[in-house]
């Protein structure tokens, strides 16, 4: 009876391992194949073919939660779109100019592409819940459907040069026309190989403050025109000139539903280059400071808090930092939210309540990783494992060797003084039109 | 005589009372800026600090400023630009949504001028006395009402002064620089050195160039490892905050450093032409000084247009051409707006403009304008705020959030302060 009884409560009491998917981990959406409705899963990086994608112009950013407005592009009047909110997914990915970011390295106005899901949990979704359907709804007032989607959980968002050098195209300018260092270009985008139907020529605003990236040098219409390549007056063919450009958007004149701005030509690869690395040093310096994100795949429980935790690190982040977790080497890992932010407990930051130990294995995956994860997964030992670091949840690791720095104020989660809102911010920042 | 006998003793008390009356009211009563004035700056309070949130749309946003303490726990302060505040950026008039966050801001600041609707929480008058633990004092000021909100390099150019190196380490394009900030012209005086750190994101601007530290390196101008004396080269920096380790209470990094007064000028133009665009879309702030109203809604407006514009906008604002003027609210959002700002605006003529002599306050432009029209609308008022477009600006329609509707909704005109969150 004795051992009966002793057996039944150490199956109980003392699990020997705990997986995503187990019961008992936080309940589980509609997926795929419940209906037509696709929800990314806590855990799993959801596949981009199931995203939704449209544009539209950063109108707000709240870069502690990682969510922001973008006015979304649809078929009617852009400028009287209402912001629309939108929360990055916890392995979601922003990019700018060329390389990885986060939401506040992106100047308001800057056009961005989206890869959009439904919200994975509605229950504690940062942003509004829509009618799932609601991108193929009229907005009225001559705005016309897909301004709004619902789709409003973004694992991509990049700006328009990094959407080119990804998909390896380019933008060929057709025509300037200029006036008073103002005036309007037309350009059509197209693989860079040429083995793609070119898209249908787009026509764009630019004006004095754009600015002109050649080499190192950094240049405006002005120059353009003291050197002789851009005319002061008229209309010139430009010959399908390959470059790269940003986009923004400013208010147009004369009734016309959408049209876009040039803040930013690149004119040769030299300067795309160049800035694409300072973006790039910005993001390391900002990933070492605030930690890699992943998630946790498993969790092997010892006894008196030992644990073996397996987690896959977040893509996107620059090589150089993965290659900075090595197997043997100590490492720290800290709970996080959806919003990445940091746990921080007493006065001493996010290390001082971190699970510390050695990486035990170090595992690249030899396929394609799917887009938000890093291929990397990772084998971590602690001896003293903590709440939060449990099977589909976020969590933030780096190696013990990296700085230990202290994020500010609004990016953690201070212990006990933390309630669920903090945690789990509403979407009642967002303002109703 | 006795002083406790009853009528003396009220005598007595009603005597101190008024020598305690007089006393409270001599005594400092806190600066509040006057509705429809342009507050004094010497009544302003300076802080600096990293600008952190922005909602631009209703010109506001956080600033962790900079205390006597750990600087990271210091939480975002709540602020809001006066409707005359200026914000300078690259030395040049900007935007709040021209600032990238983690800029580090020079503010000069007040208490509410209508505490009952202020779009950021109101805190009490002695705030910035109080200690916050670890942050210590001067991180929470309740002046949080902004007239003059500028960058690094827009402080210096204003003021005359430089950044002069003193030495630097480098290794792997990062590292610390130590310098001065002092007046552009020789001057006895020695300011304290403050060192701030640098790296590989760090940009470097010569001319019409845009560097990073590497070019610096491979051009042999720094070295690769080691320190170097950099003799009180003289350049202008942009300051912005990452986080530093526990040790170090406050320390801030260089986003830029402009190595000439070329590459300075080339990026306030750049800046200089993004804000007029802004403005010609936007139209003129100004603020009504006088209306004088005749029949069936005919009315002669007399406004004051705010300062900190590029002088080219100004100079579109001629005697006896066609104008718009249209109300606005605190935060600038135009009223109406569904169809355009144009659509409710009073039109009419500019049938005067004038300068203002004497000394212009922070936040005049010194420009007087008389604007009549033939149908005045509400918000035209004296103290109020207003847009004003010269005939010539073109018309265009503006986004969906910067424009009030009908005005049914008053959050929509007086936002209030729940979107800051506490912590």
């Amino acid at each position: 009876m004795a051992c009966w009884l002793i057996a039944v409560l150490t199956a109980v009491l003392v699990p020997t391992g705990v997986r995503a998917g187990d019961s008992g981990t936080e309940s589980a959406q509609p997926s795929a194949g419940a209906g037509d409705v696709f929800r990314p899963q806590a855990g799993e990086f959801p596949p981009l073919d199931k995203a939704h994608a449209y544009r539209g112009e950063l109108v707000f950013v709240d870069h502690a939660n990682r969510r922001g407005s973008i006015r979304v592009e649809g078929t009617g009047v852009f400028r009287a779109n209402d912001p629309h909110p939108f929360a990055m997914l916890p392995c979601g990915i922003v990019r700018y100019h060329g390389a990885t970011a986060a939401l506040r390295d992106i100047p308001l106005g800057t056009v961005m592409h989206v890869r959009g899901f439904l919200p994975p949990d509605p229950a504690i979704s940062a942003v509004p819940v829509l009618p799932v359907d609601n991108k193929l709804r009229d907005a009225n007032h001559n705005r016309g459907a897909g301004v709004f989607p619902a789709e409003n959980h973004v694992l991509l968002l990049e700006d328009e040069i990094s959407r080119c050098l990804r998909e390896q195209k380019i933008w060929r300018l057709l025509e300037l026309q200029i006036s008073n260092r103002q005036g309007m270009i037309a350009a059509r985008c197209e693989s860079l190989q040429g083995n793609q139907a070119a898209s249908a020529a787009e026509t764009m605003t630019f004006d004095a403050a754009t600015r002109i990236w050649r080499g190192r040098e950094y240049l405006a219409v002005d120059d353009l025109i003291a050197e002789g390549s851009w005319p002061a007056e008229g209309k010139q063919n430009l010959a399908g000139q390959g470059v790269y450009l940003g986009i923004t958007w400013k208010p147009t004149p004369g009734g016309i539903f959408t049209r876009f701005h040039i803040s930013d030509i690149w004119l040769d690869e030299d300067a795309v280059g160049r800035t694409a690395r300072i973006q790039k040093e910005t993001h390391k310096a900002f990933i070492r400071s605030r930690w890699i994100p992943a998630w946790v795949d498993s969790v092997e429980y010892g006894q008196f808090g030992k644990a073996i935790v397996t987690a896959t690190l977040f893509g996107g982040i620059d090589e150089s930092l993965y290659a900075d977790l090595k197997e043997g080497e100590r490492a720290m890992m800290a709970p996080s939210e959806n919003t990445l932010k940091h746990w921080a407990g007493g006065s001493a930051g996010t290390s001082q309540i971190a699970s510390k130990g050695p990486i035990l294995k170090v595992l690249k995956s030899g396929r394609e990783p799917p887009l938000g994860s890093s291929g990397i997964q990772i084998t971590f030992e602690t001896d003293l494992v903590t709440e939060g670091i449990r099977p589909t949840r976020v969590v933030r690791i780096r190696p013990a060797a990296w700085p230990d720095l202290h994020v500010p104020r609004e990016e953690y989660l201070q212990d006990s003084r933390a309630g669920h809102e903090d945690r789990f911010p509403t979407p009642a920042i967002f303002p109703t039109y | 005589m006795n002083l406790f006998q009853p009528g003396h003793l009220i005598a007595t008390i009603c005597f101190n009372a008024s020598l305690l009356g007089g006393i409270t009211g001599v005594a400092d009563e806190p600066f509040r800026p006057e509705i429809g004035e342009f507050p004094p700056l010497e009544e302003s309070l300076s802080w600096r600090g990293e600008l952190v949130f922005v909602d631009h749309a209703n010109r506001r946003g956080s600033i962790r400023i900079q205390g006597e303490g750990t600087y990271f726990r210091n939480s975002p302060h709540p602020f809001a630009m006066l409707p005359c505040g200026i914000v300078r950026y690259h030395g040049a008039p900007a935007e709040l949504r021209d600032i990238p966050l983690g800029t580090v801001l020079h503010a000069r600041a007040y208490l509410p001028p209508d505490p009952q609707t202020s779009a950021v929480p109101v805190l009490p008058v002695d705030s910035r006395r109080k200690n916050s633990g670890y942050s210590g004092a001067g991180i929470y000021p309740a002046e949080n009402h902004v007239l003059l909100l500028e960058d690094e390099p827009s402080s210096c150019v204003r003021e005359g002064h430089v950044w002069k190196l003193q030495h630097l380490e480098i290794r792997d394009n990062a590292g610390s620089i130590v310098a001065r900030r002092e007046a552009k012209a020789d001057s006895a005086e020695r300011a304290d050195a403050e060192t701030m750190t640098f790296d590989a994101a760090t940009r470097v601007w010569r001319g019409r160039e845009c560097l990073g530290i590497a070019d610096l390196v491979s051009d042999g101008i720094w070295p690769a490892a080691g320190k170097v004396v950099l003799n009180d080269q003289a350049v202008l920096l942009g300051v912005t905050w990452k986080p530093t380790a526990s040790d170090v209470f406050t320390r801030f990094h260089v986003s830029d450093i402009w190595l000439d007064e070329t590459a300075m000028q080339r990026a306030a133009e750049r800046q200089s032409q993004s804000h007029r665009a802004f403005i010609r879309s936007r139209w003129m702030p100004a603020v009504i000084d006088a209306v004088e109203y005749g029949k069936f809604g005919r009315a002669t407006v007399t406004a004051t247009l705010f300062g900190g514009m590029d002088q080219s906008l100004y100079d579109d604002f001629r005697k006896d051409i066609s104008a718009m003027m249209n109300g606005v609210e605190n935060t600038l959002k135009h009223t109406g707006g569904s169809y355009g700002p144009a659509h409710m605006a009073s039109r009419g003529t500019l049938v005067n403009v004038t300068k203002l002599p004497g000394e212009i306050p922070l936040g005049s432009s010194g420009i007087q304008i008389r604007f009549e029209t033939d149908l005045i609308v509400e918000g035209i008022r004296p103290g109020r705020v207003v847009r004003v477009c010269p005939g010539n600006w073109p018309q265009v329609n503006l986004p969906r959030e910067e424009y009030i509707g009908d005005g049914s909704d008053p959050k929509a005109r007086f936002p209030g302060p729940a979107i800051f969150p506490k912590y």
